[in-house]
């Protein structure tokens, strides 16, 4: 399959209208290149580091949803469109559980902001984990050995049944989430680094760090990577796999708990179709890294922020979205399997 | 919530202005023994818009009837009701009108209160050459043509007129004037000429942020940064926020409503830049003010103003135009469409081909006070 189709590329890549087209790719990145650039140096370095820094913090918010997709793609190869929805009822559930925990903005310190913080993002993890285990109990095992296009649907279906109970619960408008984090910031070279952004980044560069780790050493994480392999092998073996693929659910649906908080409390404000743009965006991030590969979804949520924000900042953001999936385009065109390449087996 | 009061007031004292005009002109009353003569109203008087409908229907007949005759006609007032389960109901507006028709003693109607109810009555108060006039409606493809107003409302001022003459007056404001009002304050009063401006992308949007650009341009301002965003996948402005700061903006002008997230950016200003914030009436709500947080102090909107109509007036213009004698509906409408320097509550009207006022009024609103909320500190022609 794959054989064939580098053929064709490389037939197409040969013939002579396919050189020209070729060429005026070429020269029109070029030329998008060397306007970037010319707007980059005119604008001077520190703001160059500013929309870098929201383009980064932007960026590990998507790659947090990002994982979830993975993860799920890798083990089940199913699309899980449910997913961009279950990260903005992180982002409701933790908002409704803010003042349960005592988190008050006008208390600062460990008693009105941080030790509440970390119960509500550890309670929201795990009501998202429990409730992505329900809905893969309900709406996808069931279809497991279905044709592919029936756990789709179902996923859709999820996605819709999600986004109507956080419009029922919460109404059509944006919602107000309190700004519980410190607005100031660090000054670095005339760019100001805000607190804020660093708590976003750091925050998800931690658990990324720490899924990584649990894929490649716990027992259940190597249970994860023989699923996604084989799943009649590894039953062979003796592994539950209806356990290895709730887990897996239950580890992506934690993510985008944690997603939604940080989401929350960074932009002050939630909305119940958020899931949608979000989730397109993730699902996106998760294609150009690689689809099924935990490394990839992060570069690719990564670099999905940090054009948007290059784009917003330095060109015009009418074009933002065409310019993601135009790279998008490209990057597939020359590397199907996404920017580190996939890690599903061939079957 | 604001608005509504205003509005109505507007038009009440308005209308009392010209009650008291067009009773002077009238020579201290006379006789009323050459019969009778009816001024309609259309307005939501029950449902969802009767805070606005009650107040207006009862301003129209305080002025028809304090204006009691003109010219020896007796003036009296009749009300229609567009609601239907309770909202503003466009076939039930074309049905009021075709009643009003109907009934020969009506040389004129005040209303309707919304746009899509008043692009169901033209076509059939046209055909009958039957002057309207309202004080509410804003949408500005009623009374101009645009390349989007096919689109977006189904039909053109043209088709609204199948006659080929305008009888559609109307006292408010159109939506078009909403982005110079902003521009003039922005720039007479806010003294701010370097503005940053965004938009939603979408027709309302995108419109009121172009035509503020060409106003602020006119006035000797600058657009130091123009972008328009896809709001629906949008949720960072910090990186157009960081570049208006970078080139120097006095103020941001937002092109948008509520609906495409126009006071977010606002909320997310806080720690880049600390500048004015300016939205049209899209913006000018409660809505605005939580999603603004806690930099939802010092923004300015602006919103129609609305005045009083110049029915009496003009049915008195008609009457002399006819000889004393009744006038007919065509020639009131000409005479409404002949107005010139009409004095009223809120400005001096004069009507252009299209029917709509040459300098209407904008209101600026602005939040202040605790609790926040919008207040209106000024009123002003704009072009003309």
């Amino acid at each position: 399959m794959v054989g064939s189709l580098k053929q064709a590329r490389v037939a197409f890549v040969e013939a002579p209208i396919g050189r020209l087209v070729n060429l005026l790719v070429i020269l029109a990145v070029l030329y998008v290149i060397f306007i970037l650039a010319t707007k980059i140096l005119a604008q001077g370095p520190s703001y160059f580091l500013q929309i870098l820094t929201y383009g980064v913090a932007n960026g590990a918010i998507y790659a947090l949803v990002a994982l979830g997709y993975t993860m799920v793609y890798g083990i089940i190869e199913l699309i899980n469109f449910a997913h961009g929805d279950l990260f903005t009822l992180g982002g409701f559930i933790s908002l409704f559980l803010l003042p349960i925990f005592g988190a008050d903005a006008s208390k600062a310190g460990t008693a009105g902001i941080i030790l509440p913080l970390i119960a509500v993002f550890l309670v929201t993890m795990l009501i998202c984990g429990a409730i992505n285990v329900s809905i893969e109990r309900v709406a996808y095992r069931p279809l497991r050995r279905a044709p592919r296009l029936a756990p789709l649907i179902t996923a859709v279906g999820m996605s819709f049944v999600l986004e109507g109970l956080m419009f029922l619960w919460k109404g059509p408008f944006n919602l107000p989430y309190p700004n519980l984090l410190p607005t100031t910031g660090i000054a670095i070279g005339g760019a100001t680094i805000g607190l804020k952004d660093i708590f976003v980044i750091a925050l998800a560069a931690i658990l990324m760090v720490v899924l990584a780790l649990f894929v490649s050493r716990s027992t259940l994480g190597k249970a994860m990577r023989a699923t996604a392999q084989d799943q009649d092998a590894t039953e062979l073996m003796g592994i539950d796999i209806n356990r290895t693929i709730a887990a897996t659910f239950f580890i992506g649906a934690v993510l985008a708990g944690a997603g939604g908080t940080i989401f929350g409390l960074y932009y002050n404000t939630l909305v119940f179709d958020l899931g949608f743009s979000a989730g397109l965006f993730a699902f996106t991030a998760a294609v150009f890294g690689g689809i099924g590969n935990i490394q990839g979804a992060a570069l690719g949520g990564l670099l999905i922020g940090l054009i948007t924000a290059m784009w917003d900042g330095y060109m015009e953001s009418t074009w933002t979205q065409v310019i993601i999936f135009a790279i998008l385009i490209l990057v597939l065109v020359f590397r199907p399997t996404g920017l580190l390449g996939m890690r599903v087996p061939e079957k | 919530m604001q608005r509504r009061w205003y509005t109505a007031g507007a038009i009440i004292a308005g209308l009392a202005m010209v009650a008291t005009a067009c009773t002077g002109g009238t020579g201290g009353g006379g006789g009323t023994t050459k019969g009778e003569i009816i001024v309609a109203s259309d307005q939501p008087t029950s449902g969802g818009d009767a805070s606005d409908g009650i107040p207006a229907q009862n301003g129209i007949q305080f002025a028809v009837e304090q204006a009691g005759s003109i010219k020896g006609f007796k003036l009296t007032f009749k009300g229609w009701d567009d609601t239907v389960n309770g909202n503003h109901d466009p076939q039930k507006g074309a049905q009021n009108i075709q009643e009003m028709i109907a009934d020969a003693k009506i040389l004129g109607m005040v209303g309707p209160n919304n746009s899509n109810v008043a692009r169901a009555m033209i076509p059939i108060a046209n055909r009958a050459s039957f002057v309207m006039i309202s004080a509410a409606n804003t949408n500005e493809c009623l009374t101009q043509t645009f390349p989007y107003c096919e689109a977006d409302t189904g039909t053109t001022p043209a088709k609204l007129r199948p006659n080929g003459v305008n009888n559609y007056f109307r006292i408010a404001a159109a939506d078009t004037f909403q982005g110079p009002a902003a521009a003039d304050y922005a720039v007479d009063t806010l003294k701010a000429t370097k503005v940053a401006v965004w938009s939603d992308n979408e027709t309302f949007g995108k419109g009121v942020a172009d035509k503020f650009s060409t106003e602020l341009q006119k006035k000797g301002g600058t657009v130091v940064v123009r972008q328009d965003f896809d709001t629906k996948t949008t949720n960072d402005w910090k990186p157009f926020l960081t570049d208006a700061k970078n080139k120097g903006a006095q103020a941001i002008y937002a092109g948008a409503t509520s609906g495409t997230k126009i006071c977010i950016p606002r909320a997310q200003m806080k720690g880049i830049l600390d500048v004015p914030y300016m939205v049209p009436d899209g913006g000018v709500n409660a809505q605005c003010i939580k999603d603004a947080a806690e930099s939802a102090a010092n923004m300015y909107g602006t919103v129609a103003a609305a005045d009083a109509n110049q029915n009496p007036d003009a049915i008195g213009r008609a009457i002399d135009a006819n000889g004393g004698n009744l006038p007919s509906r065509e020639q009131v409408r000409k005479a409404v469409s002949e107005t010139k320097n009409f004095k009223g509550t809120t400005g001096t009207y004069t009507f252009d081909p299209n029917g709509d006022p040459t300098s209407p009024t904008m209101a600026i609103f602005q939040t202040k006070g605790s609790p926040l909320d919008w207040v209106f500190v000024k009123q002003f022609g704009v072009g003309g």
